[in-house]
């Protein structure tokens, strides 16, 4: 994380130039197409198109290295959990049953398995987007971008004030964890018994609430005192004009949610299987 | 511009009101500094100027203040705060943006003025204080002082023609604090807007010209003056506050002070008049160090540490610190200070070098065992305190222990007596007061039985008072045998307490020797951001033999009458 | 912060909203695994201290844009289910301090109160919980069996960490604030 309290890494590409309002709508119309469908070519065109988007980004790999790994660890266990819980959920879905793997208690199908499959897909194809917005989009733009579709602007500016104060708090958070730590409070495995790790994790609650009320209370006062709340509207140093990228991707975005609606209703209504 | 008349005001969950009977005169252009004892009432004043009584804090309004000759009830706090901007204490509660450019901007937003215009006037406000390069920069990439430059730089872009400051010299090192009240001086100059200073640190924002000091004490003025009427009466210390160091020596040279010596300009004092009296009493110090006993407790030497195997922090340090004695750690912020007393309490590990306590290496100690030996105590004590009760917290390191229980009663007992926090015992924390809760993370760590102490900034938020009174505590205790170290940026504390000082400035030791003589050292002060102690500009001035015998003669004198007090 | 309004956005209520989110979406890093995919965070707590202070709305927001700040900070996509889950559990949370009579920085309240706390709190974690399994089963296309053994897990979890963590600290804070008044030095 950086000292900005979050994974934005500066650049110069078309992702971060675009305005922080288009690419929350890009967004949201990527994970809206991704939940209308179970279809594993929907995922693999998204998925490369996705992918070729990252890479034009240039976020440093490195950066995201961990991201894929953990994403990656994810499926797995997802997979193993539903191929034990559910073996046979393909079937379901298919209507046939291909067994492939006894597992004693029940068999593992190939219906299941090619499910598993574009379920994977289906969760991974929303990673790329999701990287470009968090790596390419600077904090201070999430609030005006909000207020620019339309969220109401004290709301907006709530999530300005959290991103300002996180690395307040993870440091706060630190030295409030090693000064209980000295005085013998432990909090890993081993340090002491199970109980009384939740007890000890308790008491770090009351100190990180405490400082917190004061902090809203400060805060609170500057920002009255600043004017906060004075008239209906405010506006954003942060709030670029549009560009005609931005009109593009914004039209682009809004086909998409469109196509994607208009493809599950006629053409791709369920679970594709080929096999 | 603004005045109060027969004004008090009560807060609506009190039975007493906080401020009483209340005239006062701000005139326009005026720089005026309002001081006193915490309790007495000047933040108060302070929230009644800008707005947020009675908009926020609820409470029972008496008499009448005005702002520019209209009274002030009816009017919002938007419309007050357009004559009154405020600089609050805490900086990163007024740093709201996520970037310099965007705090600077906050007001222009809240007032919806469009985006080209809004750019324009951050970057003037910006190029006013200097901090221009910085726009782009966050919050948390700034120090205490270039915070402050941005908020005056919000402020000053509203059209605000008075300036309250809340505290100024709070969070600041000595050096960033002086170059602070420059900044404000500058403004006034330039704007010729009103300006009030709300502060205890009075020898500090006496560094530069004020028009008038008013004087607070239990929710009353006590007194308005010129800094000069001021200071050569005996209105400060009456009423709980720090007199400037070389007005304390004046008086103990059984100097006769007055109005006409001008008292506030260090360098054009009335030197003949003052010549003798200070000499002679420099004469009659006798070199009465007593060196405490040479038993090394902890000792450091050659360390050298680095967070990401490259840039060296800390860049071999060595220093000791013996039995019962008080050691303070001098530095500018980012100098190294925080991260040596990590490496001590084993929160980190050093690349390189030894950290041993009474002999032993403790390299490969976890940070719980080396706990027992070494007590920490953060500053902000509300981010210590885990239990609701006092005894709860006390005893909550020897519970975690698995003490038995009448073991645990006898010591708590034993050590809130020691710490005064006996008669309190039943009480919840909440209900303490900031002293009195920082003296339970005191006793909570003093429960441990540690040999040595680490106390970041223990003065900070304390007023003259209460600071003497938990001083005298910590320097009760050094007299048993314990050690403390000091990680401050207090040079009175530094200069009164402590028997020695290690200063540090870019990962490494700069000086290591008596306070009175670091404190005198040019080139270290400079190095490390500190600033030099008015007694020894004093001394120069009149011409003294040795700047440094001069302030560990004030020292040891001064030590002599608190004993006796 | 006089009327007790949830609608009532002052400048307070917009402060506390980012902190409180600022709290939620950091804290939401640690947590401890309890079963498939189903993590308890001590977190959740802050939802149900949250929302006896400031109410519903807030604790709604705070649910909402601390889970999907978690989400974003960790890297990876954001799991919306969840977050409209912990949104909800923050809902629930703040319908006690609705009762006139409920006052946590007065320190008053009754027993009936704390029954309140734990009943919305269970409620809040039912409904949260069962909306991002539902979600995970019709949006994500998850199998219903497989979800429900996360629901019963993450339902469980959940409300041992109101009941063990959250109510506790509510109470504690409630107790304080009631004894702050009529101390006694003693000698």
């Amino acid at each position: 994380m950086s000292k900005m309290g979050t994974l934005y890494a500066p650049g110069n590409s078309i992702f971060h130039r675009m305005d922080g309002s288009v690419k929350m709508l890009l967004f949201a119309a990527w994970t809206i197409a991704t939940f209308l469908f179970l279809d594993l070519r929907v995922f693999v065109v998204m998925l490369l198109v996705g992918l070729g988007l990252l890479l034009s980004a240039k976020i440093p790999f490195r950066r995201i290295r961990v991201i894929f790994w953990v994403m990656i660890v994810f499926n797995v266990f997802n997979t193993a959990f539903i191929l034990l819980i559910t073996p046979t959920y393909g079937s379901e879905l298919t209507g046939t049953s291909t067994p492939v793997l006894n597992i004693g208690y029940n068999t593992i199908n190939l219906e299941t398995l090619f499910y598993v499959l574009t379920l994977t897909t289906k969760y991974i194809t929303l990673l790329p987007i999701s990287l470009l917005f968090i790596f390419t989009t600077h904090p201070s733009q999430f609030a005006s971008s909000l207020n620019r579709i339309g969220i109401p602007y004290k709301i907006a500016y709530a999530v300005n004030i959290a991103f300002r104060y996180i690395p307040d708090i993870q440091s706060e958070f630190r030295s409030i964890t090693n000064s209980m730590q000295m005085r013998g409070i432990g909090f890993r495995k081993g340090d002491a018994p199970f109980i009384q790790r939740v007890k000890n994790v308790t008491s770090i609650a009351f100190p990180m609430l405490y400082s917190s009320l004061q902090r809203i209370e400060v805060v609170s006062n500057a920002m009255e005192l600043r004017g906060f709340g004075k008239h209906r509207r405010r506006t954003w140093y942060h709030m670029e004009k549009y560009q005609g990228i931005d009109y593009l991707v914004g039209t682009l975005s809004i086909l998409l949610i469109a196509g994607s609606i208009w493809m599950k209703v006629s053409v791709l209504k369920g679970f594709w299987y080929p096999l | 511009m603004i005045s109060f008349h027969n004004f008090s005001f009560q807060y609506q969950k009190l039975t007493e009101p906080t401020l009483r009977n209340i005239n006062l005169d701000i005139r326009p252009g005026e720089k005026i500094l309002i001081a006193g004892p915490s309790g007495s009432g000047k933040s108060t004043l302070a929230h009644c100027i800008n707005g947020l009584i009675p908009f926020t804090y609820e409470g029972k309004l008496e008499g009448t203040m005005t702002l520019h000759g209209e009274s002030t009830t009816g009017k919002s706090i938007f419309e007050i705060s357009q004559s009154v901007g405020t600089i609050l204490q805490d900086l990163d509660g007024q740093f709201i943006g996520l970037s310099v450019g965007e705090d600077v901007a906050f007001s222009f937003e809240n007032d919806g003025v469009p985006r080209a215009q809004m750019k324009q006037e951050v970057e003037r406000a910006l190029t006013t204080v200097n901090m221009l390069d910085y726009i782009d920069q966050s919050p948390h990439d700034l120090s205490g002082g270039q915070k402050q430059r941005v908020s005056l730089a919000g402020i000053l872009s509203t059209q605000a023609d008075i300036l309250l400051f809340d505290e100024p010299l709070a969070n600041l090192d000595p050096a960033s604090g002086k170059q602070a009240m420059k900044m404000i001086d500058d403004i006034h100059q330039q704007t010729n807007k009103t300006i009030i200073i709300i502060e205890h640190r009075i020898e500090d924002v006496l560094e530069q010209l004020i028009d008038r000091i008013v004087v607070m004490s239990e929710g009353e003025i006590q007194a308005i003056g010129t800094p000069d009427e001021i200071l050569s009466s005996d209105i400060l210390r009456k009423h709980g506050l720090r007199e400037p160091l070389y007005i304390e020596a004046l008086k103990y040279a059984g100097c006769e002070l007055s109005a006409a010596d001008e008292l506030t300009q260090l360098h054009h004092i009335n030197v003949p008049k003052f010549e003798n009296a200070l000499t002679s009493w420099y004469n009659a110090g006798t070199a009465s160090t007593s060196s405490p006993s040479k038993q090394p407790l902890l000792d450091v030497q050659n360390v050298r540490f680095s967070y990401d195997g490259e840039h060296e922090v800390i860049r071999g340090v060595s220093f000791q610190v013996q039995t019962g004695e008080i050691v303070a750690l001098l530095g500018n912020n980012g100098a190294g200070k925080s991260t040596l007393s990590h490496l001590i309490m084993g929160i980190v590990r050093q690349s390189s070098g030894e950290i041993r306590l009474q002999g032993e290496e403790i390299r490969n100690w976890s940070i719980r065992k080396r706990g027992e030996q070494i007590g920490y105590v953060m500053q902000n004590p509300n981010q210590m305190i885990t239990q609701h009760m006092i005894w709860d917290e006390v005893a909550l390191g020897l519970t975690i222990r698995g003490v038995s229980k009448e073991t645990i009663d006898a010591k708590v007992e034993h050590i809130l007596r020691i710490c005064g926090l006996y008669p309190y015992r039943n009480w919840p924390i909440s209900a303490l007061s900031y002293g009195q809760k920082k003296r339970v993370t005191i006793a909570a760590v003093l429960a441990m039985e540690p040999k040595l102490i680490i106390l970041d900034e223990p003065t900070a938020g304390q007023d003259y008072k209460h600071y003497t009174e938990f001083m005298e505590f910590i320097a009760e205790l050094a007299r048993t045998g314990l050690s403390f170290i000091f990680i401050t940026h207090d040079m009175h504390l530094a200069l009164e307490y402590t028997d020695s000082a290690v200063v540090i400035s870019g990962g490494e030791v700069i000086a290591n020797d008596k306070v009175a003589s670091v404190l005198t050292n040019a080139e270290v002060i400079e190095r490390a951001n500190l600033k030099e102690t008015s007694l020894s500009v004093l001394a120069r001035v009149i011409g003294l033999p040795s700047a440094e015998g001069f302030v560990q003669h004030f020292i040891n004198y001064e030590k002599q009458v608190k004993h006796h007090e | 912060m006089n009327q007790k309004s949830i609608f009532n956005f002052s400048t307070l209520v917009v402060v506390a909203i980012g902190i409180g989110a600022a709290l939620y979406g950091f804290l939401g890093f640690f947590g401890f695994t309890v079963g498939p995919q189903t993590w308890v965070k001590p977190a959740i707590a802050f939802l149900t201290i949250f929302g006896a202070l400031f109410g519903p709305i807030v604790g709604l927001l705070i649910g909402l844009i601390g889970h999907v700040i978690t989400d974003l900070i960790s890297g990876g996509i954001v799991w919306w289910g969840w977050a409209f889950g912990s949104a909800l559990i923050g809902l629930f949370s703040g319908f006690v301090f609705m009762n006139k009579d409920f006052n946590v920085k007065a320190g008053s309240y009754a027993k009936k109160h704390i029954y309140q706390i734990l009943i919305y709190g269970l409620i809040g974690c039912i409904v949260g919980i069962g909306e991002a399994t539902l979600f995970d089963i019709f949006i994500m296309g998850e199998p219903v069996d497989k979800m429900a053994v996360q629901f019963w897990g993450a339902v469980l979890a959940n409300i041992a960490t109101v009941t063990v963590l959250g109510l506790p600290i509510v109470l504690a804070i409630l107790r304080v604030n009631k004894k702050s008044s009529n101390l006694t030095i003693e000698k």
